[in-house]
């Protein structure tokens, strides 16, 4: 064991990977934001809807949830080329990620749902509330107190899991981490930098989670 | 008159009878106390009077109106004039004490805010938590959400108040602060109807008292009818179990 770490030329491509942890985060961003549309579609059918749209809802959750992320956004990226539909690898991998998004923010958000207490949306009844007031001042709050923080977990996994786009050519943080490996074939110190920048992110992003969560919804959570 | 009048009310939960053929008068300014073994139908009862448990027949006449469950419009009139305190309390855990009390008057009667403030301070001061307003549910006692769910009632100036076993969930030593409340509210001439099983309170407040089991009305008359002379067999029986220590 004589290897010696040599930081010299990866540090002159530290610019480069933290250029690709914006990336890395825009597709964090994106997914979440639109997996958070779907996933609310899906959860509100599969809690409200008729048969077809319960089956609809639960058979793409079922089929996005059961199946490996990798596999799916191989299949945007390489299988759909075939049928002629071609997607550009950053759109490839943020349409995947969004619906790997959508699948497990429905399954997060109908847990929320079924943890809604009758007894308060009775009490809001026999007060004479309206549904809508209801839902606005007592099932929302309730929703985005007991949410906030496996929300703001999910969250912080899409920021690591987008780097599973990197396999379709993505220049992300783990995409340019590849490429500046392979151009100075100092593996492990690159690795050792990524890794870090990845800490830092996450860090980042469940300190500022926790500090909105603490101030907004009265919840705690930890940042490490 | 009497301000409501329960005329041969029943209620089922599927196949399971809860009420039968129910018929209570509660005189304006009164107090009727409900008493009975668990499961006998209390709760459900007074789940019926304010329509969250729909009567499959039966009338229940509030002053000269009828109230008609299956009407929303009925349904809102009434709920206006009377108010139900439910065993759990059933706060809304994501908001503070006084916007509990004040979120029906401000967004249901559409008081203004200022107003239903000032008069919700009198009252959580009236109840022992002039200093809570800005505590949220979970931050306090069990006596203490109990008296908030009574003040948030109040604040509605309900014609009738129903109270559904307000101290049992609560330790013996914070019974005592929710009782005086009661006691208060009776005496100041509010009408309510009062599930409980504290014998010597019932006895106290109460013009009236209820027996129920099994879903139906066993016997009623005045505490000292049913304490120390109850007609009934059943009665009887239930009051020597109760009495005992
Ligand atoms: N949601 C429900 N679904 C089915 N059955 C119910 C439901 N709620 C109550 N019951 C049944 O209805 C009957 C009456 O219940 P209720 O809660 O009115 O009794 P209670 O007199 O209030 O009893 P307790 O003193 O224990 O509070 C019981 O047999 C109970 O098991
Ligand atoms: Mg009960």
């Amino acid at each position: 064991m004589d290897y010696v770490l040599q930081f010299g030329q990866v540090a002159g491509q530290v610019p480069y990977l933290l250029g690709g942890a914006v990336v890395s985060m825009e597709l964090a961003v994106i997914s979440f934001g639109l997996g958070a549309v779907i996933g609310l579609a899906c959860a509100s059918l599969q809690a409200y809807g008729g048969r077809v749209a319960r089956g609809v809802a639960g058979a793409y959750v079922g089929l996005f949830t059961n199946t490996p992320a990798f596999i799916q956004i191989y299949f945007l990226f390489n299988g759909l080329p075939e049928v002629g539909v071609l997607l550009p690898p950053f759109a490839a991998a943020a349409i995947g990620l969004t619906l790997v998004a959508g699948a497990y923010l429905a399954e997060i958000l109908r847990g929320g749902f079924a943890s809604v207490r009758r007894s308060e949306v009775e009490a809001a009844e026999v007060l004479g509330m309206s549904r809508l007031q209801t839902i606005q001042h007592v099932v929302v709050p309730h929703l985005l107190r007991t949410l906030f923080a496996p929300l703001s977990g999910f969250f912080i996994w899409m920021v690591l899991g987008s780097s599973i786009s990197a396999l379709i050519g993505v220049e992300e943080l783990t995409g340019r981490a590849i490429n500046v490996s392979s151009a100075t074939l100092r593996s492990i110190e690159v690795f050792l930098v990524a890794a870090v920048i990845y800490v830092g992110l996450t860090i980042a992003a469940t300190a500022l989670l926790a500090g909105v969560g603490r101030f907004a919804f009265r919840v705690r959570m930890k940042v490490i | 008159m009497p301000l409501l009048a329960i005329e041969g009310l029943s209620a089922c939960y599927g196949r399971l009878k809860v009420l039968q053929d129910v018929s209570i008068d509660v005189e304006k300014g009164g107090v009727v106390a409900l008493i009975g073994p668990s499961g006998s139908g209390k709760s459900t009862l007074l789940r019926a009077l304010v329509g969250l448990t729909k009567p499959t027949s039966g009338l229940v006449r509030f002053g000269d109106e009828t109230i008609r469950y299956d009407s929303a419009a009925s349904l809102r009139a009434a709920r206006r004039r009377m108010s139900i305190v439910f065993q759990q309390y059933n706060l809304f855990q994501n908001m503070t004490v006084l916007r509990n009390v004040t979120v029906a008057p401000v967004m249901v009667q559409r008081r203004a805010r200022a107003t239903v403030e000032a008069e919700a301070r009198d009252v959580l001061a009236k109840v022992g938590l002039a200093g809570k307003h800005a505590a949220y549910p979970d931050q306090l006692s069990g006596g203490q959400q109990q008296r908030v769910a009574i003040a948030r009632a109040l604040m509605l100036r309900p014609d009738l108040l129903l109270l559904d076993e307000v101290t049992a969930a609560l330790d013996p030593e914070l019974v005592g602060e929710v009782l005086d409340t009661i006691r208060t509210l009776a005496a100041g001439g509010m009408t309510m109807i009062v599930v409980s099983h504290e014998m010597g309170f019932v006895r106290e407040v109460a013009d009236t008292v209820v027996m129920m089991d099994g879903g139906k009305v066993i016997e009623a008359g005045t505490p000292a009818e049913l304490f120390d002379h109850p007609k009934t067999e059943r009665a009887g029986a239930f009051m020597a179990k109760v009495r005992r220590p």
